[in-house]
C-alpha cells in the first residue's frame, strides 16, 4: 500500500461528509465583531457554538490588555519557554493561576491540547498505568499513548466500572494515573467527581482532572467542578485551557498536592514549542481577574442554559444531559443532523454539527454552547431557530429525508 | 486459565449479537476488514470480554489484534 493511499482515504471521508449537503468540516466565520454575533457565508448569525462561556473575547479590559501588550512586547516571543520565550507576563500568569487555584505551582502551555499531552505523557511512563474515561478528549488519548504507559479505559462517567478495573490492577494502582474530565464537551454531561475521588483514593491511585469546560463557570469563584463539590484538595493534578471561559488560547497544569514546577525541564511539549504571544498572556491575565469576580457572569450563563434547555425540551428535542453550557441535541442520523444544522444557519443561528466519528457512541449531534454574553433576545432567537428545525424534521420527516437522503 | 476454544466461542457469541447478524463467524475473520468493526467497536468488544473473564486488556495492544483468533489468544494469556 502506498503512503499516499491515506490521502485518498481522507478525501473519500471528506466526500462522504460533503454528501450530507453542508460544509460539515467547519464553516468559516468571516467576521465576529462581538462575543455572540458573526457573519457566516455573508449572513449575520448568533454564535451559539463557540465555547465562549463568559463572553470574555470582547471584554474591554481583556482587549485593552492585549493591545497594550502587543505594542509593548511585539507580536510573538519567537522562542520556547526554556529558551527566550518566558517573559515576565508568562511568569506572572503562572503565579496568578496558582494563587487563584490554591495550587503549589502551575505551568502555562501554548494550548490546552498541548497541556494535556505534555502533562500526561510526562507524569506517566513505561511501567505505569493510565486509566481513562472512555469519552476522554483526543488530547488525553494522545498524551496517554505518548507516555508509553499501559492504557485501560473505563466506561464513561461510571465510578463502579472504574472501581472494578482498578481492583483488577491490584498493587499496580500505586503506579496508576486515573484521568477524568469535569464537563464533557460533546454531550455536556458532568462527571460524578466526588465518587471518582473516593474510588481513586481507596485504591491508592492518582487522579488527574481535565477541567477545560467547567473552569470559570462552576464553583463560587469559578474554580470549577471540584470547587463546587468542595473536593479540590482530593484532586492530585488538574489541567485546563484558556480557550473557553478565559476567551484566549493556552492551557495549564497545576496541583494542590504536588509541586509540578520541576517538570518544566521534562515536559517536551513545554520545552520544544514556542511560548504564547505576549498579547495572549495579557488578555488571559485580565480574563482571570474577571473570572475571579465573575459571579454575575456565571449566574447569567446558567440562566441562559436553563432557558435554552427548557425551550429545546419542550420542542421535543432529545438532549444529551441536564442543563449545562453545552446543550447537545441527539439527532436520528448524520443526514438529519446536517439538515438541522443548515436550517439553524438559515435561521441565523450557528451551532456545531458533530457526526461520527467525531461524537461519542456514534451519535449525530447538534452541539449548542451558550454564553453569559447572549442576551435574552438572542436566547429566544436560538430557541426559535430550533423551532424551525423541529417543524422541518419532526413534523415533516419525509421532506427532510428526501432532501438529503 | 480458560481454554482458547472457550475464548473464541465467547467472542463469536458477542459478535453474532453485534456485527455478524446472528451468525457465528470463523476464528480467522478479520475484525475490521472482514467484519467491519470500527476501532471503537473493537474497544467495546474488549470491554465486554474483560468483564466476562475478569481480566484487564491494555488498549495499547489493540494494534496487534487483527482476527478473532488473535484476540482469543491474548485474552487467554490474561486469565
Amino acid at each position: 500500500m502506498s503512503l499516499l493511499q491515506k490521502l485518498d482515504a481522507a478525501r473519500d471521508f471528506q466526500d462522504q461528509l460533503g454528501q450530507l449537503g453542508v460544509n460539515a468540516i467547519g464553516a468559516t466565520i468571516d467576521v465576529t465583531g462581538s462575543a455572540t454575533e458573526g457573519k457566516i457565508e455573508g449572513k449575520r448569525v448568533i454564535l451559539a457554538g463557540t465555547n465562549n462561556y463568559l463572553g470574555l473575547t470582547f471584554d474591554p479590559a481583556c482587549i485593552e490588555a492585549a493591545a497594550q501588550a502587543v505594542r509593548t512586547h511585539g507580536t510573538g516571543t519567537t522562542g520556547s519557554r526554556l529558551a527566550n520565550g518566558t517573559y515576565a507576563g508568562h511568569a506572572a500568569l503562572e503565579r496568578e493561576l496558582s494563587v487563584f487555584l490554591g495550587t503549589r505551582s502551575a505551568i502555562a502551555f501554548t494550548t490546552g491540547y498541548v497541556a494535556n499531552v505534555g502533562a500526561i505523557s510526562t507524569l506517566a511512563g513505561p511501567g505505569d498505568v493510565i486509566m481513562l474515561d472512555a469519552d476522554s478528549h483526543a488530547s488525553i488519548y494522545e498524551g496517554a499513548k505518548l507516555s508509553g504507559a499501559e492504557i485501560y479505559r473505563f466506561r464513561h462517567n461510571d465510578p463502579a466500572d472504574l472501581d472494578k478495573r482498578l481492583r483488577r490492577l491490584g498493587d499496580r494502582c500505586a503506579r496508576t494515573l486515573v484521568i477524568v474530565e469535569s464537563l464533557y464537551s460533546m454531550l455536556g454531561d458532568v462527571a460524578p467527581l466526588d465518587q471518582f475521588c473516593e474510588v481513586v483514593k481507596r485504591h491508592g491511585a492518582f487522579l488527574l482532572l481535565d477541567d477545560a469546560h467547567s473552569f470559570g463557570i462552576m464553583g463560587e469563584t469559578g474554580r470549577g467542578l471540584a470547587e463546587a463539590l468542595g473536593i479540590e484538595d482530593e484532586i492530585d493534578f488538574v489541567t485546563g485551557t484558556f480557550s473557553k471561559s478565559l476567551g484566549s488560547v493556552g492551557g495549564f497544569f497545576a496541583s494542590r498536592k504536588h509541586d509540578v514546577a520541576p517538570l518544566r525541564s521534562q515536559i517536551r511539549a513545554y520545552m520544544f514549542t514556542a511560548s504564547s504571544t505576549p498579547s495572549v498572556i495579557a488578555s488571559t491575565r485580565a480574563a482571570l481577574k474577571r473570572v475571579a469576580q465573575g459571579q454575575a457572569l456565571r449566574s447569567q450563563l446558567w440562566r441562559n442554559c436553563q432557558r435554552v434547555h427548557e425551550g429545546l425540551t419542550s420542542l421535543g428535542f432529545k438532549l444529551g444531559a441536564a442543563p449545562s453550557p453545552v446543550i447537545a441535541s441527539l439527532m436520528d442520523s448524520p443526514e438529519h443532523a446536517a439538515t438541522a444544522w443548515q436550517v439553524l444557519l438559515d435561521a441565523g443561528v450557528y451551532v456545531n454539527l458533530v457526526v461520527p466519528p467525531g461524537a461519542p457512541k456514534n451519535l449525530s449531534l447538534l452541539r449548542c454552547s451558550l454564553s453569559a454574553a447572549h442576551t435574552d433576545e438572542q436566547v429566544e432567537q436560538i430557541i426559535e431557530g430550533y423551532a424551525a428545525v423541529a417543524q422541518r424534521l419532526f413534523d415533516q420527516p419525509r421532506a427532510a429525508a428526501t432532501a438529503y437522503g | 486459565m480458560i481454554s482458547y476454544d472457550e475464548c473464541v466461542s465467547e467472542i463469536q457469541t458477542l459478535l453474532a449479537q453485534s456485527h455478524a447478524g446472528g451468525s457465528i463467524v470463523p476464528p480467522e475473520s478479520d475484525l475490521i476488514d472482514e467484519l467491519g468493526l470500527a476501532s471503537l467497536d473493537v474497544m467495546e468488544l474488549i470491554e465486554a470480554l474483560e468483564d466476562r473473564f475478569d481480566v484487564a486488556f491494555p488498549i495499547n495492544e489493540l494494534g496487534d489484534v487483527r482476527t478473532i483468533a488473535d484476540l482469543a489468544k491474548r485474552i487467554q494469556t490474561l486469565t
